[in-house]
């Protein structure tokens, strides 16, 4: 669990000069402390998700949802009440129980349409205007990007991170891994 | 436009449909969605009837779930992240879902809009727009890079040419004169190599004598200056029309900028919206004032010289034509690659136009925060990022010119070797052999410089592209044919039913139902993101509703002319936007005719008078860039002021006097007073307490009208005002002993 004091965790954000230096604690009250442990996620019926916090309270239509979705997809995830106020917030997975944490992973997968890009088949850019064909993770399709130069964010390294014209979200895991072909195409925008 | 919501479906849906309904039922909408039920890509038909609502899954898979609309209880739009699903809940079993991406949202988003008001008894039949965004190419059928944007591939070069060419007709007088000085020019450029032919051949080499050598030198040094004349007045008329056309570009852009809708600036970084107005509008001036004018007359001394070059020697023409076919063949290969390195370089210098906007505008935060060495390093990022580019650019035109250089002196070996045989043969003078070297350097020189040009050319044009972008994005409609001028305004303002959301399928306003008698006073109160704002922003049309109507005395406000509407409007913003200039022109900035007998009255009715008149230079003291030199209270008054000159039917007043002292408070309330009488006003005000003085207050929740009373009834309602109230003097009481 998360704990929501936040606390000097690396004693970085301080002055350089001064190593003593602490930030003063901020007690911050909501979302509540909530036990991961505590928690019970239920599908029922089988279309909604239902969360009762042993001890405190169920809540109806409950949303799993990635805090940083970039940058820490698999940790801090966030439970969101039907008004889409934030319940609680569970630092790591392991700290759920294990079979919630099945149910969480699905309802992550369902939330996120990003493709994992496999492979691309096509790429043409024109006047700062790609036009894609590639092969992911959840089967053939074709977008355009503008000024993927500008606009494609790398996540780290070999990690690229695209936004289509629509929204549509695109990622390539590792620019390394794919085949040739499909590097020179990304060689061709970048 | 095509209404988009009934596509043609494949024969195995087609058959499917009509098994599962009556024959007598019409299709209202049927379209494909684009993922699976498991989220994967691929197509499920999604129909509604006027009785039910059916999705067929692709192709082949059986399991079509048909709903009548009677059993449909409730449908709602789920935001997944990159896409949506419309889920139908039934009075009884398991519900629908649809899930489409991103892509798809305009048109699932309005479907599922209309459902849901057919499921809440809000409209009897399936309601939806009558126009959809364009996202593809209507030629070519490829994705749009914006929607009823213009295709970049279907846009030819050609057409992106003529338009620079089309800025130049307006002078046509100079165009002919640079014209025909151009073929002048160039056909007298053609004549020293002959003459210098007639001296080694008729006067060197017979030894003919001094006279004829002195004629001859005489003619080269005559032909010459004349060369020198032409080109000089050529260069000028060339750059005077270039500058006069780029000018009227710049023109055409700025005013565009200027009545181009609000929306247009919604999702465009204010720095690479300037870059367009510098550094595009630059390349295009260099193309206009040098290139255009270069490639004709070097494009007629190309073909000027090869056909003399055939007609003097053919075979040995052959020889000089030999590089030709690896020139183009090489230049062809790192040509795409200039290109894109060219985009990526506008790109970059934005991004720095871009991150050097944000950090002077924001440069108190910066300060506060202590982060100046970090911003520098982010601009020494960006900076880098240019210079790299740069580079490259540089660096692939060298290899360019490099390989076709030699690639072209490889001509001159050619005929060299073959030319001297034929003289050796007594087949050629040396006279004509020197001369045809002279042309042939002066046939290649064009050719090198040709690389040059497209590469240049084609910067200018990505250039071009993006200005043409901006001046043919929908002005907002000013004139539009039946549209009427606005005589006399009372003040009316009624909302109809009005819908209104910045993104389709997103609704921030809801059946708004609202009547303002003229020179009534309403609060807006609301928490923020409730809608406040952007009932403003319809009352001042700067966007339309999507359904329903706001009406000015009764009248849509689409059929009034936009002008005459706005100029009735008066706006107090709670940070007021001053221009660069003295503090009477910014008072007098609604109505420049005003007098300066005017702009005093104005000032002393807004309590600004007074502190006018302390400054040393009084009303024509400069108010520096956005009014810095002034404080928040005095730019208050002075937009006050500008207001009151105005004098708007309609006023707006958007947290006007939140952030201030309570001393200049009481100043502003008491000149806001004198302000609204007799106009119908709108406040914004998070102070409730500040709102006392309007007629009726009206509660803004979620989108929609929730109460609507005088103050007192508000409280008595104890509803939602009051207990924002509650809220407030909470706070109040909280900070009073915090403090």
């Amino acid at each position: 669990m998360l704990d929501v004091e936040i606390e000097d965790t690396e004693a970085s954000a301080g002055p350089e000069d001064d190593p003593t230096w602490k930030p003063t604690p901020i007690e911050v009250v909501h979302p509540k402390k909530v036990d991961p442990a505590d928690i019970l996620l239920l599908r029922e019926p089988e279309w909604k998700l239902r969360m009762t916090i042993e001890g405190d309270r169920s809540y109806i239509r409950v949303k799993v949802a990635r805090a940083a979705p970039l940058t820490e997809p698999d940790r801090y995830i966030c439970f969101l009440d039907i008004k889409d106020d934030a319940i609680c917030i569970v630092k790591e997975l392991d700290e759920l129980r294990e079979e919630n944490r099945k149910i969480v992973l699905e309802e992550l997968e369902k939330r996120y349409l990003t493709s994992y890009v496999e492979r691309i088949n096509h790429l043409r850019n024109e006047y700062g205007v790609s036009y894609w064909d590639v092969d992911t993770d959840r089967g053939q399709r074709e977008f355009v990007a503008k000024n993927v130069a500008e606009n494609a964010q790398w996540l780290g390294e070999g990690r690229l991170f695209l936004v289509d014209v629509d929204g549509n979200r695109f990622e390539i895991p590792n620019v390394q891994a794919l085949d040739r072909r499909s590097q020179s195409f990304i060689e061709l925008v970048l | 436009m095509p209404l988009g919501f009934i596509e043609t479906a494949p024969t195995k849906i087609a058959s499917k449909l009509e098994i599962e309904k009556p024959a007598d039922e019409d299709v209202i909408v049927q379209m494909p969605t684009d993922l699976d039920e498991d989220h994967t890509f691929g197509e499920q038909w999604f129909v509604v009837t006027s009785q039910r609502v059916l999705l067929i899954p692709r192709q082949g898979a059986n399991g079509t779930v048909a709903t009548p609309l009677s059993d449909v209880a409730f449908v709602r739009v789920d935001d997944l992240v990159g896409g949506g699903l419309i889920e139908i809940e039934k009075k009884d079993g398991t519900p629908v879902f649809i899930p489409f991406s991103q892509s798809l949202r305009p048109k699932f988003a309005e479907v599922a809009e209309g459902l849901k008001r057919l499921a809440e008894g809000e409209s009897d039949k399936l309601e939806l727009p009558t126009e959809l965004d364009r996202t593809r190419c209507e030629s070519c059928n490829r994705l749009l890079p914006e929607k009823n944007g213009t295709c970049p591939v279907c846009i030819e070069k050609w057409e992106t040419f003529w338009r620079i060419v089309g800025y130049m007709t307006a002078y046509r007088g100079e165009v002919a004169v640079m014209l025909s000085l151009t073929v002048v020019g160039s056909l007298l450029g053609l004549v020293p190599p002959k003459v210098t032919q007639h001296i080694i051949d008729d006067v060197l080499t017979p030894s003919a004598g001094f006279r004829p050598l002195v004629w001859a030198v005489g003619a080269l040094l005559g032909v010459r200056i004349s060369i020198w004349c032409v080109d000089v007045s050529r260069r000028y008329i060339a750059r005077r029309l270039g500058l006069k056309a780029i000018q009227d570009l710049r023109e055409d852009l700025y005013r565009h900028f200027q009545f181009l809708p609000i929306r247009f600036y919604d999702r465009r970084r204010l720095g690479s919206l300037i870059a367009r107005m510098t550094n595009d509008s630059d390349r295009l001036e260099g193309l206009m004032l040098y290139e255009l004018s270069f490639v004709l007359s070097n494009g007629i001394l190309f073909f000027g010289i090869l056909g003399l070059l055939l007609w003097t020697n053919w075979s040995l023409t052959l020889y000089v034509l030999l590089p030709i076919p690896p020139i183009v063949y090489a230049g062809s290969r790192i040509w795409e690659r200039m290109m894109r390195n060219w985009n990526l370089w506008g790109a970059r210098w934005s991004k720095l136009y871009a991150q050097l906007n944000e950090s002077i505008t924001g440069i108190r935060v910066v300060k506060a925060f202590s982060q100046e060495a970090r911003e520098g390093k982010r601009f020494d990022g960006h900076n880098e990022g240019v210079r790299e580019v740069t580079v490259i650019g540089e660096r692939n035109w060298f290899v360019f010119f490099t390989v076709t250089n030699f690639l072209m002196s490889c001509g001159a070996f050619f005929v060299w070797y073959f030319g001297g045989l034929k003289i050796l043969e007594n087949e050629m003078t040396l006279g004509a052999l020197t001369a045809f070297v002279s042309y042939l350097w002066m046939m290649y020189q064009p050719l090198r410089w040709f690389g040059d040009f497209y590469n240049f050319m084609m910067r200018a044009f990505a250039g071009a592209k993006r200005i043409f972008e901006v001046i043919d994005s929908q002005a907002e409609p000013y004139e539009v044919a039946g549209a009427e001028e606005l005589k006399e305004m009372e003040g009316r303002i009624t909302f109809e039913d009005a819908y209104f959301g910045y993104d389709p399928g997103k609704p921030v306003l809801k059946a708004i139902r609202l009547d303002v008698e003229p020179g009534e006073m309403i609060g807006l109160v609301g928490k923020s993101g409730a809608g406040k704002s952007t009932l403003i922003n319809l009352i001042c049309r700067f966007y339309d509703p999507d359904r329903g109507a706001v009406r000015v005395d009764g009248r849509d406000m689409r059929e009034i002319t936009l002008r005459s509407l706005r100029s009735r409007i008066g706006m107090v913003q709670q940070e007021p936007f001053l221009f660069d200039g003295t503090v009477a022109e910014n008072i007098a900035y609604g109505k420049p005719d005003a007098t300066f007998d005017d702009v005093i009255r104005a000032a002393v009715a807004a309590e600004a008078h007074e502190f006018i008149v302390k400054k040393p230079d009084g009303y024509d003291m400069k108010v520096g860039e956005r009014g810095g030199k002034l404080s928040g209270g005095e730019k208050q008054r002075i937009s006050i002021a500008r207001a009151i000159l105005h004098d708007p039917k309609i006023l707006i007043l958007d947290e006007a006097t939140s952030s201030l002292d309570t001393q200049t408070e009481r100043k502003i309330q008491l000149a806001i007073s004198r302000l609204v009488e007799g106009r119908t006003t709108f406040a914004i005000a998070h102070r409730l307490s500040t709102l006392r003085s309007a007629n009726r207050l009206v509660v803004v929740d979620e989108g929609r009208v929730a109460e609507v009373g005088s103050h007192e009834e508000l409280i008595e309602r104890q509803g939602i005002f009051y207990r924002l109230v509650k809220t407030q003097q909470e706070t109040t009481a909280v900070m009073e002993v915090a403090g």
